[in-house]
């Protein structure tokens, strides 16, 4: 049986989620409590060649007959190739590209940005008194630098403007795209419900309540309307009732590293 | 009809390239020359609006990203299959290429452009250069050409890249340790990437990339080497970039 290891389901921890839940493909969910550092207990997953180096931060791994897969596209991606079934991927190349093509925007430009904001909006004052002294302990121990560079500036509460003034910038660049995008249709990529929505909407589902003066009704409409449209699907909400705190689009965890140069 | 737009046939311009050679797949060559800065003209921003290279045209539709070009290619065309059958191997497969295009990638490319582009930039006449610099339609890509031209990558920016080019080269030399090929057991387009990628690596950087302590990448650069589609892919450079395989030819000298 497929095993997810996750979080809340928000951001990178939403996409497997949703995605197994629209395949109606049966798994075991294993959540971790990331905010507690479950993820760096002794007896936790023993990495492997390739999941040893996260490429987007804290995030899920799916068990596939006894192999990790990490990267919360790819992982959707895989579950496309394993069990083609409801499929979520059109077959035209063309179509397929441009997911791929999207998710490398998302993955590159938006996750960064959202997860910046969100850490400095969410888990800076989730950081108090045990989970703090435990963040302090483990900090030195993190093997992965840019996430445990990350963690700190969410202990330290110590963003450089000039990070939050470019990660504001990104995320206005990603939802001017969005929106255009969303001029066409309904879907971001071809007729229909793809990998490509399910790739923007878990980062982007945060957006309304972290940033509301650049995604709301009236500045982004078809952003806004599509936002409604995904969350009323009903494997979407049962993708969002996975959490246990509640309030799963403010959930947030260091994220990939900014780009640190064109 | 299909088109790309490379500059040599490397890095990047190289990946599309190389995928329609392996596949056996005609192509329109068209030539981009990156230090008169061709891809920031105006006729070329009709093609690509972003003004990267490669660019890929296929029946009329621009298909974005040298990497997804390599995957819609081996999904459009017939001839030799260059992602894996097996749905893990395709996973490890985009691992790789996400790896080399977003981590290694950025940081040997500081060290090409530190002592390659650069250098030869600053020959140029300051006011076009500056000129040249403004008309570049992406931010991204405004500030790495400035920093490239004018040289001002801090010593601390090198040393991180060196230390990721480092770790780059030994999770590569570990994972060739254990199969044939970076994804599996056959040739795809993550070995593409990868060449395109550390092709020029044991030159550039021979104490980080030489046959005592990468064996295993060296064998693996040497037979990508040997493939047809890389002899042919030569023919579309203009510079002597191409020259720096020279170093992988089993029969050439030991060390250039």
């Amino acid at each position: 049986m497929l095993e997810l290891y996750h979080w809340e389901p928000n951001g990178s921890w939403l996409k497997p989620l949703i995605a197994l839940y629209e395949k109606e493909l049966p798994f075991r969910s294993r959540y971790v409590d990331v905010l507690a550092l479950e993820q760096y207990q002794p007896g936790f997953l023993q990495a492997a060649r390739e999941t040893q180096i996260p490429l987007e931060g804290e995030g899920p791994v799916l068990i596939d007959q006894g192999r990790q897969i990490t990267e919360s596209l790819f992982i959707t991606e895989y579950l496309e190739d394993a069990y083609p079934a409801r499929p979520l991927r059109p077959p035209e190349p063309l179509l397929q590209a441009r997911i791929l093509a999207s998710g490398r925007f998302i993955n590159e430009v938006l996750m960064p940005a959202v997860s910046t904001l969100g850490c400095r909006a969410y888990l800076v004052p989730a950081l108090q008194g045990g989970a703090r002294t435990a963040l302090a302990t483990h900090l030195e121990r993190m093997p992965v630098a840019y996430i445990r560079e990350g963690w700190r500036s969410a202990l330290n509460n110590d963003y450089p403007a000039e990070l939050l003034e470019d990660s504001r910038r990104k995320i206005t660049l990603a939802v001017t795209r969005l929106e255009e995008a969303l001029g066409g249709g309904p879907w971001l990529v071809g007729a229909s419900f793809t990998l490509a929505d399910v790739d923007a909407f878990a980062i982007c589902n945060s957006l309304p309540g972290l940033t509301p003066d650049l995604v709301n009704a009236a500045a982004t409409p078809r952003l806004w309307h599509w936002l409604k449209r995904i969350r009323s699907r009903p494997a979407v909400g049962r993708a969002l009732a996975c959490g246990r705190g509640g309030h799963p689009e403010q959930a947030f965890a260091p994220g990939p590293e900014h780009s640190r140069w064109g | 009809m299909l088109t790309i737009y490379h500059w040599e046939p490397n890095a990047n311009s190289g990946k599309p390239i190389l995928a329609a050679f392996e596949k056996g797949v005609d192509f329109e060559s068209r030539y981009i020359d990156m230090l008169a800065f061709e891809q920031h003209a105006p006729e070329y921003l009709k093609v690509n609006p972003n003004g990267t290279v490669p660019a890929m045209v296929h029946d009329g539709v621009l298909v974005p990203e040298s990497t997804v070009m390599m995957e819609y290619i081996d999904g459009t065309f017939p001839g030799p299959r260059l992602r894996p059958d097996d749905p893990f191997e395709r996973w490890r497969m985009r691992w790789w290429c996400r790896y080399f295009d977003q981590v290694v990638g950025p940081s040997i490319s500081m060290f090409g452009w530190s002592f390659f582009v650069g250098p030869a930039m600053r020959q140029r006449d300051p006011e076009e250069l500056k000129a040249r610099i403004a008309r570049i339609p992406l931010k991204e890509r405004r500030i790495a050409w400035s920093k490239a031209i004018y040289g001002t990558f801090t010593p601390e920016e090198m040393a991180e890249s060196g230390r990721r080019i480092a770790a780059g080269v030994a999770q590569l030399e570990a994972a060739l340790g254990e199969r044939p090929w970076v994804a599996g057991d056959s040739y795809s387009i993550a070995d593409i990437a990868g060449f395109n990628m550390f092709a020029g690596l044991p030159l550039m950087n021979p104490q980080v990339a030489n046959d005592s302590a990468t064996p295993h990448l060296m064998e693996w650069l040497r037979r990508i080497n040997e493939r047809p589609a890389i002899r042919r892919s030569f023919a579309l450079g203009r510079t002597e970039l191409v020259r720096r395989h020279a170093h992988l030819d089993r029969t050439g000298p030991a060390h250039a």
